[in-house]
């Protein structure tokens, strides 16, 4: 399972009407259902990371309630873990060592452990690359072990800072590619942010547009094109065009 | 600002800047020269790094035969007693002989060795402390006040008080080369766990780790290569300090044996041991870095 519901949402920087506060997002509402791949699409400083960081547990919403099947969410946790746009490996364990990271907090017994963290190596492809460490990897390598490390707690949200941006344009879009790959293999309710319309339209069930800041709730755009998705479907062009069209307006506006 | 030292580096530098003098413009570029060098042999290879070496070495022989030249033959011939003040380097090596023969040097090192040790041990209470302060605001605004202030008093200026506080004892010794030891460390780990990557800590605990693990799994392992770099200063200053201590209140160990001998006036003793004290130092400090860096291999800051 692993529904999560966004409810009225408003996040304040600072005291509330004081100067200087700033308001980040404004009675932001929505639902993402249980394996649904969801992005988050919206222009720099429009509260992405905010919403995020919210869901994930680092910050509290200032009004609103955001809900992981039902129950309001507390403190950061595996049930919703995340995936940072740098990475965020420990630079001191081998990449076997932290893909495990996640179930030894568990409590996992080692050997448990241990086999489910090299199951997933091997579904992100870095089989034999087991006693790596991060800094031996390139960046696309780097970022599959900080997706099965992310993958093997069985998080029911899965949370992604814009997973890909740290990478070369060839690399990333192989990386989106794997990415739907083993969200087929392993369907998870994904929560995405991303400035990048392509990245989007190729991965997601649906986009939700937010406007610039405060960011509200601007579109939600479903994509109804079977994956792996073509560029030059014309339904792929069309909805780029309409997304494109959004986003301009936005920064216009903003 | 150019250092008037600088220009002693400048010899071997200027090569350098000939071989890159730049092309005048519009002039074609020659193409590389080709004729391919014979592949130099590897004995080759090492008998000119060798050489290199060797090269780097010399001024130190110089002096080293300038101050034989002058303990053995000129200052004799000005005055008897200047020469006893000036051992030469041949008296030194003899001296050593003697003082490895006899024991004394050894039983002298490792009495230094064995408080260094101990001191260290006991300062390694400086590593959670810091922690402590690095992690928790309250204890840092609680307790660095008094680290402020207790810092930049030097270990010697404790000798007096500690030895009113232990008498002449180890424990004495101790406690000045802890001072020396302890404040390193913890500067160093304090810096260090205020530094840890936020994004890790912040992996660590979408993946369920508690307030516990993430100090124990995340901030302590990011923090070890710069508490490392703090262990060694800390010995470093420790072992300065410890010598001072012995100086003063001790019966034993270098600074003990290197006083005693101004008393008896062999300075060819004095020597050995202010050079067993450097190399003993700089062993240290190799030693902390060759584990720093066989422990931590994945830390680019100990690699260098
Ligand atoms: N800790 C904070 N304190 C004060 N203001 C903040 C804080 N974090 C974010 N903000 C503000 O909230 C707004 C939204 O920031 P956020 O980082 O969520 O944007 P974003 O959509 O992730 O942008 P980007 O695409 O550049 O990452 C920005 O105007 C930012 O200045
Ligand atoms: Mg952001």
């Amino acid at each position: 399972m692993g529904s999560l519901s966004v409810s009225g949402v408003t996040k304040v920087y600072g005291v509330p009407g004081a100067p200087g506060a700033v308001t980040a997002l404004s009675n932001l509402s929505f639902e993402i259902a249980n394996h649904e791949f969801c992005t988050i699409l919206g222009h720099s400083g429009c509260g992405k990371t905010t919403l995020l960081n919210m869901v994930a547990g680092f910050e509290r919403a200032t009004e609103g309630t955001i809900a992981v099947d039902g129950t309001p969410v507390g403190p950061p946790g595996w049930e919703r873990s995340m995936m940072f746009q740098d990475y965020a490996l420990f630079p001191w364990l081998t990449v076997r060592d932290n893909v495990m990271y996640g179930p030894r907090m568990k409590r996992e017994p080692k050997d448990e452990a241990r086999r489910q963290a090299d199951e997933l190596i091997t579904l992100v492809g870095l089989a034999g690359f087991e006693k790596h460490y991060p800094h031996q990897l390139s960046g696309g390598m780097r970022q599959r072990v900080a997706l099965a490390r992310a993958l093997v707690v069985c998080p029911r949200v899965l949370l992604m800072d814009e997973p890909f941006a740290a990478l070369d344009s060839q690399t990333r879009s192989f990386m989106q590619d794997e990415l739907v790959r083993i969200w087929r293999h392993e369907p998870k309710t994904v929560m995405l942010v991303t400035h990048s319309i392509d990245e989007a339209i190729k991965l997601s069930d649906r986009i939700i547009v937010l406007s610039s800041r405060p960011g509200r709730l601007k579109a939600q755009i479903p994509v109804d094109l079977p994956r792996p998705r073509d560029e030059d479907h014309p339904v792929y062009r069309a909805l780029k065009k309409q997304l494109r069209d959004m986003i301009h307006e936005e920064m216009e506006e903003g | 600002m150019p250092h008037p030292l600088r220009t002693t580096t400048t010899g071997p530098r200027m090569e350098g800047v000939a071989a890159e003098v730049p092309r005048p413009a519009g002039q074609p570029v020659p193409p590389a020269v080709q004729t391919a060098p014979p592949p130099s042999p590897a004995w080759r290879r090492h008998a000119g790094s060798a050489g290199r070496h060797l090269s780097r070495y010399a001024l130190l022989v110089v002096l080293i035969a300038l101050w034989q030249f002058t303990s053995t033959v000129w200052l004799p011939a000005k005055d008897p007693y200047l020469a006893v003040l000036m051992p030469a380097p041949t008296s030194i090596i003899a001296a050593t002989a003697e003082l490895v023969a006899n024991g004394d040097l050894f039983m002298h090192l490792f009495a230094s060795l064995k408080r260094e040790l101990s001191a260290f041990v006991l300062s390694l209470a400086a590593i959670p402390l810091g922690i402590a302060m690095g992690w928790w605001r309250p204890v840092y605004v609680q307790v660095n006040p008094v680290i402020e202030i207790l810092r930049p008093i030097p270990p010697l200026a404790w000798i007096p008080l500690s030895i009113l506080w232990f008498g002449l004892s180890d424990m004495q010794n101790q406690f000045i080369i802890l001072l020396g030891i302890f404040f390193p460390i913890l500067v160093n780990t304090v810096t260090a766990v205020r530094t840890v990557d936020a994004n890790l800590i912040r992996a660590s605990r979408t993946l369920g780790a508690s307030e516990w693990d993430v100090l124990r799994t995340v901030v302590f392992k990011a923090a070890l290569p710069q508490i490392i770099t703090g262990i060694r200063i800390g010995l470093g200053v420790g072992w300065m300090a410890l010598v001072a201590a012995e100086l003063v209140g001790a019966t034993t160990g270098l600074g003990f044996m290197i006083n005693d001998a101004r008393s008896i006036l062999r300075t060819d003793i004095i020597v050995v041991g202010m050079l067993t004290i450097g190399v003993m130092g700089l062993l240290i400090d190799l030693g902390i870095r060759w584990l720093g860096k066989r422990l931590l291999p994945w830390s680019p800051a100990l690699a260098k």
